[in-house]
């Protein structure tokens, strides 16, 4: 049996792991980016971040100030056994987010849209976030994203419906565009990894790109050939932007381009671009049957990317 | 690209030799802001709780501030972007004595012709390094906190070499990020044309904005 103790001390150390400890995938897309920036001060920039990162660690400090939208993602196990079922599930990472905002590992920021009220533990309507998948096993997996403001907020998440007329350029163009704009000023804080979703309805398209902005392991690539084929080419357009870090200029403003893609209606294909933070800040634990729970490298959430 | 040090209260000849692109580390009072305390300012007429002095620094910046037995203990810092405040800009320029404003992002056109006018400039990170920042920074103390919260209370820091910045904007109207644009806007016809995208490229429209106020 999964006890709600356990869930609420696995969403905890999500959400501290998280927070302080940026993940081995972004880490060495920092180093990669550094040994490749050709603008001195970017360069400055990303060895400085890095350097950042390394102390937020050691310190187990928030790596960013801005601890973004709470949101989860659980892969349940089809035969967990989960005392008090899902509500229980949900009420722990609860628990633990509001542990977690009450020892400073995330900030204070969800509020009422219109009141602006804020509840002071990030627990509100519809936050935190959740969603899920279902898979073969008695285990639940919950991964723990912070969705920066910055990223969110100023044009690095949008969407577009094109027409099949303009088919694949059309997608690329929007994505080259959106991000053009977003990124002006590093109001998006580049460099980004890159979300993109293609097709679905407008919702589908729009969690696609989340989830390959938030979930996929930088460096990963989709395993059919023509969706690669489309990372590599707006991953090469992006960073030939000439925005780099914060966008004060330099050659590197993505750290990665994940699509991600469902079947569309014949009418239209939905695109939706996600940008993530370059502090990229997600943690994944595991809950076994025996109520034990380990920390995994990363969310698995398509397939092994 | 000179680099220069600069500790508040700033004088007018510390900021009109600035320039974009310049590189500055902070010391001094300097005090926080986000749009809350602004719009309780500027919008629904509350007066501030203190007086910025002549040449104030002002930073755009919602820090994660927990409360120990023996005082605030900041726990992460990182400037926030600055253009969600334009429209209170002008007005915090002139009102609050500032000669300085740091922040992510950059302002707009009215702020701008403030800075230009009152010689303020801002100022904006190039790295997300909080862990590199917090030993510059020493909380003084805070104001309207129940009134604001933790994130959106005025903090007093006394800052100790915090930087480095860049100066996106300065006193004779420049913006860094202008020029960036340029390059950027060069960029974007050869990364078209690396994809194949024709220059007179038209969606096909799906729908028209006749009854929308969409552009």
């Amino acid at each position: 049996m999964i006890t709600s103790k356990r869930i609420e001390e696995a969403a905890f150390q999500a959400i501290k792991s998280g927070s302080t400890d940026i993940s081995s995938d972004v880490r060495e897309a920092f180093i990669k980016a550094i040994s490749r920036e050709s603008d001195s001060g970017a360069r400055d920039g990303l060895e400085k971040t890095l350097e950042s990162i390394k102390l937020a660690e050691e310190y187990e400090r928030p790596s960013c100030a801005d601890t973004g939208w709470p949101i989860f993602y659980i892969k349940a196990g089809n035969e967990a056994q989960i005392e008090g079922g899902f509500m229980a599930l949900e009420e722990a990472i609860r628990d633990g987010v509001r542990r977690a905002t009450k020892e400073g590992y995330i900030r204070k920021t969800m509020k009422h849209p219109l009141t602006g009220f804020d509840p002071g533990d990030n627990i509100g309507a519809n936050i935190p976030d959740f969603t899920y998948q279902f898979v073969p096993g008695d285990s639940i997996e919950i991964t723990y994203c912070a969705k920066g403001g910055g990223s969110e907020c100023f044009g690095g998440t949008r969407q577009k419906v094109v027409a099949f007329a303009d088919g694949t350029k059309g997608i690329e163009k929007f994505v080259i565009d959106a991000f053009a704009d977003a990124a002006r000023a590093g109001a998006i804080c580049p460099p980004s990894i890159v979300g993109v979703g293609i097709g679905g309805t407008a919702n589908v398209a729009a969690n696609l790109a989340k989830e390959a902005a938030c979930l996929r392991l930088v460096g990963s690539h989709h395993p059919e050939e023509n969706i690669r084929t489309i990372e590599e080419r707006l991953y090469k357009g992006i960073n030939g932007l000439g925005f780099g870090i914060l966008g004060a200029g330099g050659s590197t403003s993505a750290l990665a381009v994940n699509v991600e893609y469902a079947y569309t209606h014949i009418a239209g294909i939905v695109v939706a671009i996600s940008c993530n933070c370059m502090v990229a800040r997600r943690a994944t634990y595991r809950i076994s049957a025996d109520d034990s729970i380990i920390k995994l490298a990363c969310a698995n959430w398509f397939g092994d990317r | 690209m000179a680099e220069y040090h600069l500790t508040a209260p700033l004088q007018d000849e510390d900021v009109l030799q600035l320039h974009i692109g310049d590189t500055v580390y902070l010391s001094g009072p300097a005090f926080t802001c986000r749009s809350k305390l602004q719009r309780y300012i500027f919008d629904e007429g509350h007066e501030l709780p203190f007086i910025p002095e002549e040449g104030s620094i002002l930073i755009h910046n919602g820090p994660i501030v927990v409360k120990r037995e023996d005082g605030w203990e900041l726990m992460s810092f990182m400037p926030t972007s600055s253009i969600r405040f334009e429209k209170w800009g002008a007005d915090s320029v002139e009102k609050w004595n500032l000669k300085l404003i740091c922040g992510k992002t950059t302002m707009g056109d009215n702020t701008s012709k403030a800075m230009k006018k009152f010689h303020c400039v801002h100022v904006s990170p190039r790295s997300v390094s909080p862990l590199l920042w917090l030993k510059s920074i020493s909380i003084e103390g805070v104001d309207l906190f129940e009134e604001m919260g933790s994130i959106e209370a005025p903090w007093h820091f006394v800052l100790n070499e915090l930087g480095p910045f860049v100066v996106d904007m300065d006193c004779y109207g420049n913006n860094l990020f202008d020029k960036i644009d340029e390059i950027v806007a060069d960029n974007k016809q050869k990364v078209y044309r690396d994809l194949d995208i024709p220059s007179d490229f038209r969606y096909t429209k799906l729908y028209d904005n006749k009854n929308t106020c969409e552009p």
